[in-house]
C-alpha cells in the first residue's frame, strides 16, 4: 500500500524544482536584504544624534523588519503553493490518473500538505537564516543565545502562519472549479486580511471613538489626560477585536511576543527608553491564544478541504 | 460463469441547483472475462460515468456492481489494483519525463523500486515510447500522450483494461497502432473494455458490445449473436456473381419461398431472404449450367447494429 510519503516526495520535488518557488524565495531574500539595509542606514544616520533612543541588541534592530517582511512573505508562499493543489490536478487531468491507482484519496491531500510543510519550512528557514546572517554582518550586532532561541521560535510560528494560508488556499482549490478562480479568491482574501480589515478596523474605531481635535495635551488636566488614555485604549480594543478576524493579526501578536519587539505594546504603553522585556516563556504564555487561533484555522481549513475532496465526484 | 464486469440496476444521478441528470439509469451489464468489450453510445450517453463508478472514482446513487468479483463501492481499492484505466480526458505531469511519470504511477501501485525500472522499460517499449523516455511529457504530441496513457494503464499488469475514448484525437496511424496493441493484449488473455462513440475505429476489435444511450442500456451481447439476430430479424443479404444467363438465375431464385427480393446491380445479383439460401442458389446455378464466381453473405457491420438498436431506443424513448 503506497503511503502519503510517495505523494509527498513527488510533490516536494516538484515544488523545489518549480520556478514559482525559486522566484518567491529569491524575491523574499532580496526584499529582506533591502529592508535590513534600510535599518542599517537609519541606525547610521541616527547614531550620533543626541536624544534619539537607539534600539537595543540584535532583535531591537532587526525584529521589526523580520516581522513586517514575514507578514507578507508567509501568506504569499502559502497561497502560491496551495492555490492549484487540487484544482490544478483536476484541470490537467492528472488527478484522474492518480486516483485510478490503488490509493486512498487522503494520501493525496496528506502528501501534498506534508510536501508543502517541508517546502515552506525550508524556504522560511533558508530565507531567515540568510537574512539573519546578513543582518548580523550589516548591523554588526551578534544575537545572544536568548535572541537565537526567540528567532527559532519566530521561524516556527512563521511556518505555522504560512501553513494557515496554505490550508486556506487548498480549501479554495478544492471547492473551486478552476485554478484561476481559486487564485483570485486567494489573493482577494489575502488583500482583505492584510489591508482592508485593518483599514476598516481603524475607521470603525475612530468613528466610535473620534479624536477630539483642538485640545493641547500640554494644557490637559489629569482627568482629561486619563480620559484621553481611556479613549485610546478603547480604540485599540475595537481595532484589535476587528483585526482578530484575520490570521495576520494573530501572527503579528505572536511575533511581537516572541521577538520581544521594542514596542512593548502588549504589556504597556510604548516608551523608547523604558521597555519592559518579557521572557520567552512569558511571551509564549501571552501568545498562546493567538497560536491556538492559527492552529485552529489551519486545522479547520485542512479538515474541510480533506472532507470535501474525499466526497468529491471525479468526472 | 466468471464475469469481469457485472452491474445490477446501477444508477447515477447528478443533482445540481439547476437540474437533475440521470447519467446512468438502472444499468444491468454482464461481461465475461477474456472478452474485448465495446461500450458504445453517443456523446453524453453515460459511458464515462459508468467507468468512473466501475473503478470507484464515483459512487453510484443506487444499484450495485462488481468488477473482477470485487464490489465497486466496498472494494474499489482492490479493483484499482487489478484494473488499468485510461480515462478521458486525462493528463500527465508535463514537467516530468515519460519515465518519471510512469515511475510515479508505479510507486503509487506499490511496485518495488527494483521492479519499477523493469516494468517502466517494458511498458514504454510496448507502446513504442522507450526511445523518448527522457523527454518531458509537455513536449509530447497527442498521440504520444495517448500511448503513454496506455503505458500507465499497463504498468500494474492488470487483469482488466478500461480505455475511455482511446482513439479520440489520434491520427489514423495512431489509431491503427492502438488497434494492434489491443489485439496483442487480447491475445495475452486480458479483458478489455473500450468505451467509444467512434465505432469504425475500435468496433472491429470487439467481440462483445453494449449500446447505451441517455444512461439506459439498449442492447448487450456477443457481436456474433447480435449480427445473426439482426440478420434473422431484418433478412439475410446475399451477393452472387455468376457467368451466363443471369436473368434466368434471378427468375429461379425469386421462386424460392424464403426469398423476399432479388435484384440486379451491375454484374451482381442482390438477394434478400429470411434465411441463408446460399446452398439453394448454388444448386440452381449448377442446374442451369452457370458458373458461380462468388456467393457471399453480407453481414451487418457494427455500425448497422448500432444504428438499428440506437434508433430503436430512440423510438421507444419517444413512444
Amino acid at each position: 500500500m503506497p503511503s502519503m510519503f510517495t505523494v509527498a516526495l513527488k510533490e516536494f520535488s516538484d515544488i523545489m524544482k518549480g520556478k514559482r518557488f525559486i522566484v518567491l524565495v529569491i524575491v523574499f531574500g532580496l526584499l529582506l536584504t533591502v529592508a535590513i539595509a534600510s535599518v542599517y542606514l537609519t541606525v547610521m544616520q541616527n547614531i550620533n544624534i543626541p536624544g534619539i533612543a537607539m534600539p537595543r541588541g540584535f532583535l531591537g534592530r532587526a525584529a521589526y523588519t523580520l516581522i513586517a517582511m514575514m507578514s507578507y512573505f508567509a501568506p504569499i508562499i502559502g497561497l502560491a503553493l496551495g492555490f492549484d493543489a487540487i484544482s490544478g490536478e483536476k484541470e490537467k487531468g492528472t488527478l484522474k490518473i492518480v486516483l485510478a491507482q490503488p490509493v486512498y484519496r487522503d494520501i493525496v491531500v496528506n502528501g501534498k500538505f506534508l510536501a508543502a510543510l517541508l517546502a515552506t519550512s525550508l524556504a522560511i528557514l533558508v530565507a531567515s537564516i540568510a537574512n539573519i546572517g546578513g543582518a548580523v554582518f550589516i548591523l554588526g550586532v551578534t544575537p545572544t543565545g536568548e535572541e537565537v532561541a526567540r528567532l527559532v521560535l519566530f521561524i516556527v510560528f512563521s511556518i505555522l502562519f504560512a501553513m494557515t494560508y496554505y490550508s486556506i488556499a487548498v480549501l479554495l482549490s478544492t471547492i473551486s472549479k478552476r485554478t484561476t478562480q481559486s487564485m483570485i479568491i486567494g489573493v482577494v482574501l489575502w488583500a482583505i486580511f492584510t489591508f482592508v480589515i485593518p483599514i476598516i478596523a481603524s475607521l470603525v474605531a475612530f468613528t466610535v471613538r473620534p479624536i477630539r481635535i483642538g485640545q493641547n495635551i500640554q494644557n490637559m488636566t489629569r482627568e482629561e489626560m486619563q480620559q484621553l488614555m481611556e479613549e485610546m485604549r478603547s480604540r485599540t480594543v475595537i481595532t484589535e477585536a476587528i483585526n482578530s478576524f484575520t490570521p495576520n493579526y494573530h501572527f503579528g501578536r505572536i511575533a511581537q511576543y516572541i521577538l520581544n519587539v521594542y514596542t512593548g505594546m502588549a504589556i504597556g504603553p510604548r516608551n523608547s527608553t523604558e521597555v519592559r522585556s518579557i521572557s520567552i516563556m512569558e511571551g509564549l504564555t501571552s501568545a498562546w491564544p493567538n497560536i491556538l487561533v492559527l492552529v485552529l484555522v489551519t486545522a479547520i481549513a485542512f479538515i474541510a478541504s480533506y472532507m470535501i475532496f474525499m466526497r468529491q465526484e471525479i468526472r | 460463469m466468471s464475469y469481469a464486469i457485472e452491474t445490477y440496476d446501477l444508477t447515477k444521478i447528478y443533482k445540481s441547483e439547476e437540474k437533475t441528470v440521470v447519467a446512468v439509469d438502472s444499468l444491468n451489464l454482464n461481461v465475461e472475462k477474456g472478452l474485448v468489450f465495446g461500450l458504445l453510445g453517443p456523446n453524453g450517453a453515460g459511458k464515462t460515468t459508468l467507468i468512473m463508478m466501475l473503478t470507484g472514482l464515483t459512487l453510484p446513487t443506487s444499484g450495485s456492481g462488481k468488477v473482477l468479483g470485487y464490489d465497486i463501492v466496498k472494494e474499489s481499492l482492490q479493483i484499482r489494483r487489478k484494473v488499468g484505466l485510461l480515462p478521458d480526458p486525462f493528463g500527465f505531469y508535463d514537467h516530468l519525463t515519460a519515465e518519471q511519470n510512469l515511475e510515479y504511477i508505479a510507486a503509487l501501485n506499490d511496485i518495488s523500486k527494483a521492479e519499477r525500472k523493469k516494468r517502466v522499460k517494458e511498458v514504454l517499449t510496448a507502446v513504442g515510447l522507450y526511445e523518448v523516455k527522457d523527454r518531458k511529457v509537455g513536449g509530447f504530441s497527442r498521440g504520444m500522450k495517448q500511448r503513454l496513457g496506455i503505458a500507465q494503464a499497463l504498468i500494474k499488469d492488470p487483469e482488466l483494461l478500461i480505455f475511455d475514448e482511446p482513439t479520440a484525437g489520434l491520427d489514423p496511424e495512431g489509431a491503427r497502432a492502438f488497434r494492434e496493441q489491443v489485439g496483442r493484449l487480447s491475445k495475452e488473455g486480458k479483458t478489455i473494455m473500450l468505451s467509444t462513440h467512434l465505432l469504425f475505429e475500435v468496433g472491429p476489435l470487439c467481440n462483445y458490445i453494449a449500446i447505451i444511450d441517455r444512461g439506459k442500456l439498449i442492447v448487450q451481447g456477443r457481436v456474433r449473436e447480435l449480427v445473426e439476430k439482426m440478420m434473422v430479424e431484418e433478412g439475410y443479404r446475399i451477393r452472387v456473381k455468376a457467368t451466363g444467363d443471369v436473368q434466368t438465375l434471378i427468375t429461379n431464385i425469386a421462386q424460392l419461398n424464403e426469398v423476399s427480393e432479388v435484384k440486379r446491380e451491375g454484374d451482381t445479383i442482390l438477394i434478400k431472404a429470411n434465411r441463408d439460401v446460399r446452398s439453394d442458389v448454388n444448386k440452381i446455378a449448377l442446374s442451369l449450367g452457370l458458373e458461380v464466381l462468388s456467393l457471399q453473405i453480407e453481414e451487418p457491420t457494427l455500425e448497422d447494429l448500432f444504428m438499428k438498436y440506437y434508433r430503436r431506443g430512440e423510438v421507444a424513448e419517444h413512444a
